[in-house]
């Protein structure tokens, strides 16, 4: 019962005890190693992704050089590629997304934290995270089936006959109304990244202080002078990081964009004509690629989106990680 | 109780005390700032000693030296010596883990395992015994009853330790320390988050088991300190500013620091 | 006097239009949805019949079902996940607990966010670099590698989340008995995060058994039933793609269908998932 009664049996206690200590170090280090050279295996994959695309895209670029940027070529039979048009339909989408689902999800996540009855909030916001789980094979053939018929049968020529002797907007919705195209992609992608800036405003719009909030009610503000003057100012560097993110998401969609784009290596200045984007084209003709230089081509495409998304990301993750110090301050 | 208890101070003082730790020359460092300024006490075997001071004084840190479980969080370091039965347990050739096993630890708020009750105390024990099944009921069965908990659970053992009231949670984690049969046990104020009826219990349970361990005890509570301490050390800025048996200490302290703080001048 | 009024009224009137503007956002946000999974159950439900899970995909113009590529997409994903899960859980919890106040963490953190939202067929490009074109062909092992590499970063996400939600008291008990660091992980910290771990990788298997971009040129497709990891292999996601850009009717069906299979078994992952920690923050 007491410390002393322990005393008479202890040599053999204390030397089994002595093996347990040594045996405690010993998988303690073990255990300490492992979880560390998992963690060192995140960063090895990171690295692994961009010395392998490097890699594989040496001979494109070897040939092709800073050309291979600015060319608007993309010949498997004679051999000549080039990734300009692919680089403009990737970045012409996504900023077309964005545009459009910016000022909606600020909109839901300002409905989510202020109109929403308490009851809905966490349906609703659910349901909103819940679109973001749909894989986008799902957006993809949806669009291709349901939404770009659609388009195509009443949205697209209704808006071609209404603009078709405005200059400039004029060649900017030139027809034929094929459905498929630049638009329809962005539209895709603006459904897509939606939830992703919907949830990130909402959990940076959490983080203002109840004070700030009730201190401009009490002088007679409004809703929405609150949101503008108050909630938006204090949350932008956050608001911004989830745009980023969105933004991020949208460069690098693949499956949803490849169905309604319709794959077409050409600039056209109208937004219903057929493009491509960079992930649309690595889908569409990797496996179907002959030749080295074709591969390489490729590779050298996915090179350019890995390193335009790590930048944009890069971005996004240092403004939410500002936001973050700050609420944890 | 309150007459065995002074019967006990008198053989106490009566009687040489074996030091069962001694502080010496003691400097602790949060990064570059120094929380506790060159402290030396020693600490009677098998007795209570409490560390009294207002927040920030260094009363925690200072416990929290003679387990070392400060050397979880970066930047934090102790120099001097802690003699622990004479052998300094700041050295660093000293087992983390073994020495926690000799100096137990109860915490502020309580902190049962996410685990059964039963499992709560066997944790503990299976760590460093081998032992049969029903040696384990025996070892839990007496480390509850020793935290006057044993009647109040024994009929849901198996039950998550979480279910208990804040007090019984706290009993629990006492049982706990106690099952794996240390020789000190550190209290760190761990009676804040309680009721005063809890707080009771727990105090009378300090008092049962100075009998067999030698308990340190933080407290902000200063009659608590009063009313279960043998000895009483007030600390204030980092500094020990005075330390002697509990009784001299309320009555009539040498300094004047002391007397402002325990007649509520200031903290 | 007149003109506060006026002022009062605009502002009033400016209000009323923004907060109409935000429902009829959220109106969008959630029309959409109803719209999609709609369209999808109309034209999915309409195929469902047993010959799907019980037939292999058909040839051009025959019918058939989704056996072998159902197949497939189980078996990479249970590898996927599997091979990923472990090394993400140890990773996070080098970050929330080892590692909690050092460098590498801070590194590791920012890294792992980037590959979290890296173009997923930018994975499937590294995967046909590393392990395709040595071996000289597609296969199931590669698109396995693939998915798991999809798996890390959530798992390693959500695992430091939930670590470093387990109160720093628990630790300190944990310790203050004398247990190890990894016991007091395994015994502790780990349980008391379970559920959210547990979460994690529901997430992450959600994720993944609906990628089809890292399957494309790793696991490729195959028409027939084939149980051989060292060969390329069908999965749902990628005969969807290849079933809906064709011309035949009985393939289009056949790609509602499956991607009707997948939406619900994503979309039940999901809530399964979120009921898990629901608990937890109603708390």
């Amino acid at each position: 019962m007491t410390t002393v009664s322990e005393a008479t049996p202890l040599s053999s206690a204390m030397r089994s005890r002595d093996a347990t200590v040594r045996r405690f170090a010993f998988t303690d280090t073990v255990f300490r190693e492992a979880t560390r050279s998992s963690a060192v295996l995140v960063l090895l994959i990171l690295s692994g992704v961009a010395v392998s695309l490097f890699a594989g895209s040496w001979e494109a670029l070897s040939k092709f050089g800073f050309s291979f940027l600015t060319t608007e070529a993309w010949n498997p039979v004679t051999e000549n590629f080039g990734a300009l048009s692919p680089i403009y339909g990737t970045i012409v989408t996504s900023a077309i997304a964005i545009l459009i689902a910016v000022p909606i999800g600020i909109g839901i996540a300002v409905f989510l934290t202020e109109l929403c009855p308490r009851p809905l909030r966490r349906p609703i916001g659910i349901a909103v995270e819940l679109l973001a789980g749909i894989p986008s094979i799902i957006y993809g053939i949806w669009g291709l089936f349901v939404f770009a018929p659609f388009l195509q049968t009443t949205v697209q020529p209704f808006i071609i006959d209404i603009f078709h002797n405005v200059p400039g907007l004029s060649s900017l919705f030139a027809g034929p109304p094929y459905g498929i195209g630049l638009l329809t992609s962005s539209l895709i992608l603006a459904i897509m990244v939606l939830p992703f800036i919907t949830s990130i405003t909402k959990d940076v719009f959490d983080t203002v202080p109840a004070v700030l909030k009730e201190s401009a009610y009490g002088i007679g503000c409004t809703t929405w002078e609150v949101t503008r003057r108050v909630v938006i100012p204090y949350t932008r560097v956050g608001i911004m990081g989830g745009v980023m993110l969105g933004l991020g998401r949208a460069l690098g969609e693949t499956m949803a964009v490849t169905f309604v784009i319709g794959n077409a290596h050409r600039i056209s200045a109208s937004l219903f004509a057929p493009a491509t984007t960079i992930s649309a084209t690595i889908a569409n003709e990797f496996t179907e690629a002959d030749g080295q230089l074709y591969t390489s081509s490729l590779v050298a495409l996915g090179l350019i989106l890995f390193v335009i998304t790590f930048i944009i990301l890069a971005i996004a993750r240092y403004m939410l990680m500002r936001i973050d110090a700050r609420t944890g301050a | 109780m309150k007459p065995m208890l002074s019967t006990d101070l008198n053989v106490a003082e009566a009687a040489v005390e074996k030091a069962k730790i001694e502080v010496k020359n003691l400097n602790f460092y949060y990064g570059q700032s120094k929380a506790l300024k060159d402290i030396s006490l020693s600490l009677p075997e098998r007795s209570v000693t409490a560390f009294i001071g207002p927040s920030g004084c260094g009363k925690s840190t200072l416990l929290r030296v003679f387990n070392r479980i400060y050397e979880l969080y970066p930047r934090q370091s102790a120099e001097g010596q802690v003699l622990l039965d004479g052998r300094n347990i700041l050295d660093r050739s000293q087992d983390l883990n073994l020495l926690r096993t000799k100096i137990g630890m109860v915490f502020q708020k309580p902190t049962p395992f996410p685990m059964s009750i039963y499992e709560n105390i066997a944790f503990g024990v299976r760590l460093y015994e081998k032992i049969s099944k029903a040696e384990m009921d025996g070892r839990v069965e007496q480390a509850l009853k020793r935290a006057a908990l044993w009647t109040e659970v024994k009929d849901k053992l198996n039950a998550s330790g979480l279910s208990l009231s804040g007090g019984q949670q706290q009993r629990l984690c006492i049982a706990r320390t106690v099952a794996v049969k240390p020789e000190v046990i550190l209290l760190d104020e761990p009676a804040s988050a309680l009721d005063p009826l809890s707080t009771a219990k727990i105090e009378e349970l300090i008092d049962e088991l100075q009998a067999d361990y030698t308990i340190v005890i933080v407290t902000h509570n200063m009659q608590q300190a009063a009313r279960v301490s043998r000895q009483t050390a007030f600390m204030y800025l980092g500094e020990l500013v005075e330390f002697d048996r509990t009784e001299k200490i309320f009555t009539s302290p040498r300094e004047k620091r002391t007397q402002d703080y325990i007649t509520g001048r200031f903290g | 006097m007149s003109t506060s009024l006026a002022l009062h009224n605009r502002r009033k009137r400016r209000n009323g239009v923004m907060m109409a503007l935000c429902v009829v956002a959220a109106g969008i946000g959630l029309a959409w949805l109803a719209l999609i999974l709609g369209a999808l159950v109309y034209k999915g439900l309409s195929g469902v019949s047993l010959a799907v899970f019980t037939e292999m995909t058909p040839p051009p113009g025959d019918a058939g079902g989704l056996l072998n590529a159902i197949y497939g997409s189980i078996v990479m994903t249970v590898i996927g996940v599997i091979v990923g899960t472990p090394i993400g859980v140890l990773a996070g919890t080098y970050m929330a607990e080892y590692g909690r106040f050092s460098k590498l963490t801070t590194v590791v953190r920012f890294i792992n966010d980037i590959l979290l939202s890296a173009p997923s067929i930018v994975i499937g490009l590294f995967v046909y670099e590393l392990l395709v074109r040595p071996m000289g062909h597609f296969s199931a092992i590669a698109g396995a590698v693939a998915l798991a590499i999809l798996v890390i970063p959530v798992v390693v996400r959500t695992t430091e989340d939930m670590l470093n939600l387990v109160p720093n008291a628990l630790r300190e008990a944990g310790a203050a008995i004398g247990a190890p660091r990894w016991v007091v992980i395994r015994s502790v910290a780990y349980r008391a995060a379970l559920s959210g771990i547990v979460t994690g990788i529901l997430l992450a298997i959600a994720r993944i058994s609906g990628e089809t971009a890292p399957l494309l040129f790793t696991a490729l497709n195959n028409q027939f039933w084939s149980s051989n990891l060292n060969a390329p292999m069908a999965s749902l996601p990628v005969t969807i793609f290849q079933f809906a850009l064709s011309p035949y009717e009985e393939w289009q069906q056949l790609a509602w269908t499956g991607a009707l299979i997948i939406t619900l078994t994503v979309l039940g992952l999901s809530i399964f998932a979120r009921s898990l920690t629901g608990r937890r923050e109603d708390r």
